[in-house]
């Protein structure tokens, strides 16, 4: 009797542990995806004046987009990567796709993959790296007004916003193009480029790629050097951390002008109008710097190194040192060796050789004269080593361009760099640090 | 007793295995995304690849990014430009496929043309600094990169330097089809002791320095199989002429000796192997080439 009833009991447990459950979703994951990406196509598709949209890319510059998605897997966009991509809308493909979450690709090449190449010619970034940013998107959130999505390779952060029709008109019209011409701040000839503002003159530097800039200004006979990112805001550049000097603050530049014919930009700050032009010396010239640049190697029997030999006339690495067969960068050696009883400075080219960095050629100066304006001349004695013939352009260009015999400033960008620039007209210069 | 006991453990026994059966599972499994291959509205550049590639020899020429297509996916690689699609896929069949065939039949190329061609905008930069332009996967597909750069004669912004790099794709082209012959048809063995010596740091060494000893390019260093199609690319990309004037501006005799018996090699095998008479093949890939770059 005991038996059968755990015979029974047995059974009954069979048929109860088999009870189904229900389903959570009446409907299949592949029905659900596929409603999603549908219904996401939708939104994207939506708006009349397409989306805007910011990207910080993982080197922390900052990009605009505007987008606008056809129904055919076509997609239209506008960007502040530079002034054609500001000016110009460029057609290119985009497609939605389940992967582990649904994901937008945009899968022929537009200006959203500008700043994510990996061939650093395209954007200054690093070989191999880019900027460090994404074309393809795992969608996150989607409203009907606003879109958020991470990047699947470099975890970009995108987030689309639903555009106003003065949005999409402000890129037609060309009011972006106008104000990325900002950047052509680094089409002008001149080391130096200046503006004042508040009685106070100002050197701004940017740097296009890394979207930041640099004032840098005297206060008394103090240099004092301000450097902060900054992006695109349609009619304005905007800093990131206002820039202040006593009464003067700075939070952006509007009514971007570039003059191509002077080469002067003009914009607004606050009610000043200020135009940023060309100067061919410092504000105040750093009288002790060349001395001080030659004695900081001199004293320690070290030297100064340059990557990219001199820019001139606008052209970076103008005699094309970086072309010449496994170079490796170029040196200036004070008080070298000796010939004949007296020393001399070298500017060495260096090689890289199957044994390692090889000091192959280079050209002898004596020590420079520092003139008691500011200025170091040099006076070259000689040729050392064989230039091999392939790199005779840019060894001979480079060499006499040092020579020019009004001189140069020293200007110290940091503790261990400083630029050397033609006095004669600051539109040649080289960059050393150690 | 004994009996019913039997048939009751025979019911619980059917019981256990046919009470838990699994219904189908819930709702319409028809439609699974992306089964079949992804899909978009199809543009003038699918019909022209489906009318030039997919119909007359079967091959699948894919330009839209789809991670999953590069056999690395740890590479970082951007999408190719779509004004370069066709343009490259012009190229590729008068650069490579229009010789092939006139030098053996019409069906040679629907049976070697490798079965996907996967189009790439950037390189793809591997850890070392190196970057891989190209890639033959097994016989049937070809990886191309770098083709945002990709400009012949006639296109607007053209520049003399740009044939260096439609040079170098076509190279490229050569060099992976060439992986498709011989894996088809192994070259002879000998071939591979010409030199020997291979190595994988062959990065460290120049071209010059390749030359002398014995290989026509530094990459041809990496191994037998890509020694063999570097010879062959360079003999059908630069021609004859420019390959004998590289052979005689080197200075050591054995380098000098072993890259002729590695071109003579080469010449061989095409012959015996495919039947392909080499000259008429080399002068008609030179001529093509010639028309877009100069």
């Amino acid at each position: 009797m005991k038996k059968w009833t755990l015979y029974i009991l047995l059974i009954a447990g069979l048929f109860a542990s088999c009870k189904k459950e229900s389903y959570v979703f009446d409907q299949s994951p592949d029905e659900r995806i596929n409603a999603a990406l549908a219904s996401y196509e939708q939104v994207l598709q939506s708006p009349a004046s397409g989306w805007k949209a910011t990207i910080t890319t993982g080197t922390g510059s900052i990009f605009n987009f505007h987008f606008r998605f056809g129904n055919d897997n076509r997609v239209f966009m506008y960007s502040d990567f530079n002034t054609s991509t500001a000016g110009t809308e460029k057609e290119s493909s985009y497609r939605l796709k389940a992967l582990q979450q649904p994901v937008l690709i945009f899968d022929t090449y537009s200006y959203i993959h500008l700043p994510a190449d990996p061939d650093g010619s395209v954007n200054g970034g690093e070989d191999g790296a880019g900027l460090v940013s994404d074309f393809e998107f795992s969608i996150d959130s989607v409203y009907a007004d606003s879109i958020t999505l991470t990047g699947r390779y470099h975890q970009t952060h995108l987030r689309l916003e639903k555009a106003a029709t003065d949005d999409y008109t402000a890129w037609q019209s060309g009011v972006w193009e106008s104000t990325v011409q900002f950047e052509n701040i680094s089409l002008i000839l001149e080391y130096f480029k200046r503006f004042t503002l508040g009685g106070v003159q100002y050197d701004v530097k940017i740097d296009p790629i890394a979207r930041t800039i640099t004032f840098l200004w005297f206060s008394g006979s103090t240099q004092r050097s301000f450097t902060t990112s900054y992006y695109f805001d349609r009619t304005d550049v905007v800093l990131v951390q206002p820039f202040t000097n006593g009464t003067t603050n700075i939070r952006r530049f509007s009514n971007i002008s570039w003059n191509a014919g002077t080469r002067e930009l003009r914009m607004q700050i606050d009610n000043s109008l200020v135009t940023v032009a060309g100067a061919t010396a410092p504000v105040r010239i750093d009288v002790n710097a060349p001395r001080r640049w030659y004695n900081t190697v001199a004293s320690t029997d070290d030297y100064w190194v340059s990557l990219y030999g001199f820019h001139v006339n606008g052209v970076d690495d103008a005699y094309k040192v970086t072309a010449i067969p496994n170079y490796a960068f170029m040196v200036f050696w004070p008080a070298f060796g000796t010939s004949g009883g007296s020393s001399y400075d070298l500017l060495g080219f260096v090689t890289q050789t199957n044994d390692g960095l090889a000091l192959g050629f280079g050209a002898g100066y004596s020590a420079p004269d520092f003139t008691a304006d500011g200025r170091a001349v040099f006076n070259v004695l000689g040729v050392l080593g064989d230039v091999p013939s392939v790199a005779e352009n840019a060894f001979y260009n480079t060499a006499s361009r040092m020579t020019d015999p009004n001189g140069y400033y020293l200007v110290q960008t940091s503790n261990t760099s400083y630029d050397m620039v033609a006095a004669s007209n600051a539109r040649a210069w080289i960059s050393w640090f150690r | 007793m004994k009996q019913i006991r039997k048939i009751l453990i025979g019911a619980v026994a059917c019981l256990a295995l046919a009470g838990c059966r699994k219904d189908e599972i819930s709702g319409n499994a028809d439609d699974i995304p992306g089964l079949g291959g992804d899909v978009w509205t199809p543009t003038q550049i699918d019909a022209w690849l489906y009318e030039n590639y997919t119909k007359p020899y079967n091959t699948d020429v894919k330009y839209k990014w789809s991670q999953t297509e590069l056999s690395d996916i740890n590479r970082f690689v951007t999408p190719v430009d779509e004004a370069k699609v066709i343009p490259v896929m012009k190229c590729l069949d008068s650069v490579l496929i229009t010789p092939y065939e006139s030098v053996t039949n019409a069906d040679f190329m629907r049976r070697y043309l490798p079965r996907f061609i996967m189009l790439f905008g950037s390189a793809a930069y591997d850890s070392d600094g190196t970057r891989v332009q190209g890639q033959a996967e097994g016989e049937g597909r070809i990886l191309l990169f770098e083709l945002n750069n990709f400009r012949i004669k006639g296109m607007p912004g053209y520049q003399p330097q740009d044939s260096v790099g439609a040079k170098r794709l076509f190279h490229i082209i050569e060099h992976e089809f060439g992986h498709t012959l011989h894996l088809n048809i192994m070259y002879p063995v000998e071939f591979k002791s010409i030199t020997g010596s291979y190595t994988s740091n062959w990065y460290n060494y120049t071209d010059g320095e390749a030359n002398e000893k014995g290989f026509i390019s530094n990459y041809a260093m990496s191994g037998p199989d890509d020694d063999f199609v570097e010879t062959l690319a360079i003999l059908l990309v630069e021609g004859q002429t420019a390959f004998d004037n590289r052979i005689a501006s080197i200075t050591s005799d054995a380098g000098r000796a072993a890259l002729q018996q590695k071109s003579d090699a080469v010449r061989n095998y095409l012959r015996n192997a495919w039947n392909i008479d080499f000259t008429t093949l080399q002068q008609q890939t030179r001529a093509a080439i010639v028309r877009y770059t100069k």
